[in-house]
């Protein structure tokens, strides 16, 4: 689309699994035209993943990767080979920035540390995104997901019970939080290279990110100041109640009422009864201090209204509990589906199949319905041969080779 | 670092509350935008009575958690139910880039600062609107906290042990993350301001961001009509085994082992000096492993158990094997990782005491990040008012004493 928004800035990804790959399609979803360079026969790692319709295994039918993918190019190169890397560096001469998650040291062993970047390209902007960040003693440490989210704090001090292991999301959670802040502070970056006065490296541990913005902006400045820091409860957040996730007749049900007007909403919808309108716990705090009493008595109530009815009765009463929704009952929602949401991509492998829409909408330039991720190698030809003129006997002997 | 910063020259109107409003415009502001929230003693920001308070002293300028999420926004006080607060606030969309709002839709309308009034006061404005479930559709009227916006996406469904209920997070996951890709709405919306000169409304819907994360559940019903249940810190696609957090020396100490490859577990046997039972058919191949995980987790506990989680995450990274801590609170403060990037710092608030937030957090090689203290409320109002709008003392004056300024 001539008018998206990020039209004409040129991105070459070079990532496997989530948080490249997912920074990269933001940058893809509105406009940006991104090559994704994948190991030659094997691939991005995800494609091995899943899932995959029937649980067959398929490197074009993953669908992990037909979602982190969508809107991309894609070809096949060996980096790790002098030729190979010769190639890398002819896109990334007139690219605008390159998305990459490997690990710092694997970048210094293929010769593609930021200063030999830089050395091809000054205005490139280098957006690395790592479990750990580019410096520190932990930034030579292998890591995943997994490893990032739980050094970040956030399952120790809010998912889990007491006394057992702290929890994930059930997703890649640390890959996406920092995939978001890279593609934030990578935009920026590009946006204001002639104000700073070129490309730069810009360094996204997974883990700091969450450390900062999510678990230190409630926890380091106490910490601090009183030498005393909290850990996961497993019934909620203490500061208040109703706060938790409460079993319900069919399901569960997030219970939140917190301020003033939440709160009286909530205790119309059960009925007024005598325990909830106790004068002390019109305070917030005070509830939360007495979230043990509090919750065996929502729960009755809970136990026997349905989760829809009890969003809808909550919501009208101006009171933010929702419904605990299942997968399948999120992507068969009308609002979804009505927002173009939850839309269906046409894919070679795969056939129709439901996806995502992209995260939000830019209402002043729209952008096309989604384009399927790429195939392995599917457009060689075009970036190779169009973008960077290679004659095809040159293509033929790289092919040969093994670089492409 | 003396270089200027990315987003100089720009210039937001911040009216988000709570906190994905803040930490959006924090976001913009560390990277170099001049960014005001715009509130109101009149209605106090709850964030600013969550304890605990500097100094332990309960006062809306005090809140330790207010001052490391609104760090770096400055501040304008203006009572939104007075006429003339409403005509300042236009006045000072008018010299902005950026209008930011978190509110249920609706409300910036009823306050008399809606899309169409703003473009009338600044044609090119890029409003960026974050309500729960986005400015249309069924839901578009929902209420939600990051908390229990969760809950809309299927996220929190597949939170917690295998075979259990679901657990809460128990702290709103869902606004600094919306806070942080926020940033990246409004910036590609001015960069397609900058190309054609055109402003727009920027539909962000919290709901349907955080359901990004939903992605590889959600492929999974798509193609098999499966919807996920908790699986515990199990790989979300069953692509690695042992994937979960084992028990250490200590208290509530624990390690995270992640192990994907055919070598990272030939480093995790050689790690455990080689058990018998590792060389069992049921964990040959990762195939066999991840078909077993449950008794291989159990086995590795029972490794782990006598540790020290740190000791033993150097000794696997030794081996090649992806293992870390997992940290609590207080390491946060004190691990070297974390100490040698500079991740927290103390700074000094306007009103005088030492606070410890977070800095930059992300780190860039070719400017410093303008990070600055949570502000006081109206802190910036002389500034705003009288040198940017041209308020004179006098109509200053009055407008403190009618509380329009407030």
């Amino acid at each position: 689309m001539p008018d998206a928004a990020l039209e004409g800035i040129s991105v070459v990804e070079l990532g496997q699994g989530v948080s490249a790959p997912y920074c990269a399609r933001l940058f893809a979803d509105y406009g940006a035209d991104v090559v994704k360079v994948e190991a030659p026969e094997s691939g991005d790692v995800t494609r091995c993943w899943g899932p995959f319709p029937g649980d067959v295994p398929h490197l074009e039918k993953s669908g992990l990767f037909h979602f982190l993918n969508t809107n991309k190019r894609g070809v096949t190169l060996d980096v790790a080979a002098a030729a190979g890397r010769e190639i890398l560096f002819r896109l990334l001469e007139r690219a605008d920035v390159l998305i990459e998650n490997n690990l710092p040291m694997q970048m210094r062993d293929l010769g593609l540390d930021y200063a030999a970047l830089e050395g091809v390209n000054r205005n490139l902007v280098v957006v690395s995104i790592t479990p750990f960040g580019q410096t520190g003693p932990y930034s030579e440490w292998k890591g995943y997901d997994l490893n990032a989210f739980h050094l970040s704090g956030a399952s120790h001090r809010y998912c889990g019970l007491p006394g057992q292991a702290p929890l994930e999301h059930g997703t890649f959670s640390a890959d996406f939080y920092g995939a978001a802040a890279a593609a934030t502070w990578g935009l920026a970056a590009t946006m204001g290279r002639e104000r700073v006065g070129g490309g730069q490296h810009v360094d996204v541990s997974c883990a700091e990110a969450i450390a900062t913005t999510f678990v230190g902006a409630h926890n380091i400045g106490a910490y601090a100041q009183d030498g005393v820091y909290e850990r996961r409860t497993g019934v909620g957040m203490r500061l208040s109640a109703p706060a938790t996730i409460l079993p319900c007749k069919d399901g569960h049900v997030w219970m939140l009422a917190i301020e003033p007007g939440q709160w009286k909403g909530l205790v119309e919808v059960i009925g007024n009864p005598e325990w909830a309108r106790v004068e002390m716990f019109e305070d917030m705090f005070v509830r939360g201090q007495n979230a043990d009493i509090i919750y065996p008595l929502l729960e009755e109530w809970t136990l026997q209204h349905d989760k829809l009815e009890i969003m809808e009765r909550c919501q009208a009463a101006g009171c933010p509990a929702t419904a605990v929704t299942t997968v399948e009952e999120a992507a068969e929602h009308p609002h979804l589906r009505e927002r173009g949401y939850v839309l269906e991509v046409e894919h070679p492998e795969l056939g129709r199949t439901l996806s995502l829409a992209p995260p939000f909408k830019l209402t002043g330039s729209p952008t096309a319905p989604p384009a399927p991720a790429p195939l392995l190698g599917q457009h060689n030809d075009d970036v190779y041969g169009d973008r960077l003129g290679m004659r095809d006997d040159a293509l033929a002997r790289l092919r040969a080779d093994g670089i492409l | 670092m003396e270089n200027a910063r990315p987003l100089e020259g720009i210039r937001v109107a911040n009216f988000g509350w709570v906190w994905a409003g803040p930490v959006l415009g924090q976001t913009l502001a560390f990277l170099g935008a001049e960014v005001y929230k715009i509130e109101s003693r009149a209605r106090i920001d709850m964030m600013r009575t969550l304890p605990p308070f500097d100094g332990g002293v309960r006062d809306p300028n005090r809140s330790l958690s207010n001052h490391a999420c609104w760090a770096s926004n400055g501040s304008v006080s203006l009572d939104l139910k007075k006429p003339e607060a409403v005509e300042l606030a236009l006045e000072l969309v008018a010299t902005c880039d950026v209008v930011a709002e978190n509110f249920v839709p609706g409300v910036m309308e009823g306050f008399g600062l809606g899309y169409a009034k703003l473009c009338e006061v600044k044609p090119d404005i890029v409003m960026f609107s974050m309500p729960t479930a986005g400015l249309t559709g069924p839901l578009r009227d929902i209420r939600s906290y990051g908390l229990s916006l969760t809950g809309t996406t299927g996220l929190d469904s597949f939170v917690g042990y295998v075979d259990g209920p679901p657990i809460p997070m128990e702290q709103a996951f869902a606004d600094p993350f919306n806070g942080l890709l926020g940033g990246f709405a409004v910036l590609a919306a001015l960069r397609h301001r900058d190309r054609t000169g055109r402003g727009q409304h920027v539909d962000y819907s919290q709901q349907e961001a955080v359901m990004q994360l939903v992605g590889p559940a959600f492929m999974d019903y798509a193609m098999n009509g499966r919807s996920a249940t908790p699986m515990g810190n199990r790989h979300p696609l069953a692509a690695a085994a042992p994937h979960g957090v084992f028990p250490c020396a200590g208290d509530d100490r624990w390690i995270s082992i992640a192990v994907a490859e055919e070598g990272e577990w030939q480093g995790l046997v050689r790690a455990m000096d080689d058990p018998e039972w590792a060389r069992a058919a049921e964990f040959v191949g990762l195939e066999q492993r991840v078909r077993n995980i449950g008794s291989l987790h159990e086995r590795l506990a029972a490794w782990t158990l006598g540790f020290d989680d740190r000791a033993l995450a150097e000794r696997l990274q030794g081996e090649g094997v992806a293992a870390a801590p997992v940290m609590n609170v207080a390491d946060l403060l004190e691990d070297p990782h974390y100490r040698a990037r500079g991740t927290f710092i103390e700074v000094r608030h306007p009103l005088g005491f030492k606070e410890t937030i977070y800095g930059a957090y992300v780190k860039t090689s070719r400017f410093e990040a303008d990070v600055r203290p949570g502000p006081a409320i109206g802190q910036d109002n002389e500034h705003v008012f009288k040198e940017l709008l041209g308020v004179s003392d006098a109509r200053y004056r009055r407008l403190v004493d009618e509380k329009v300024i407030y």
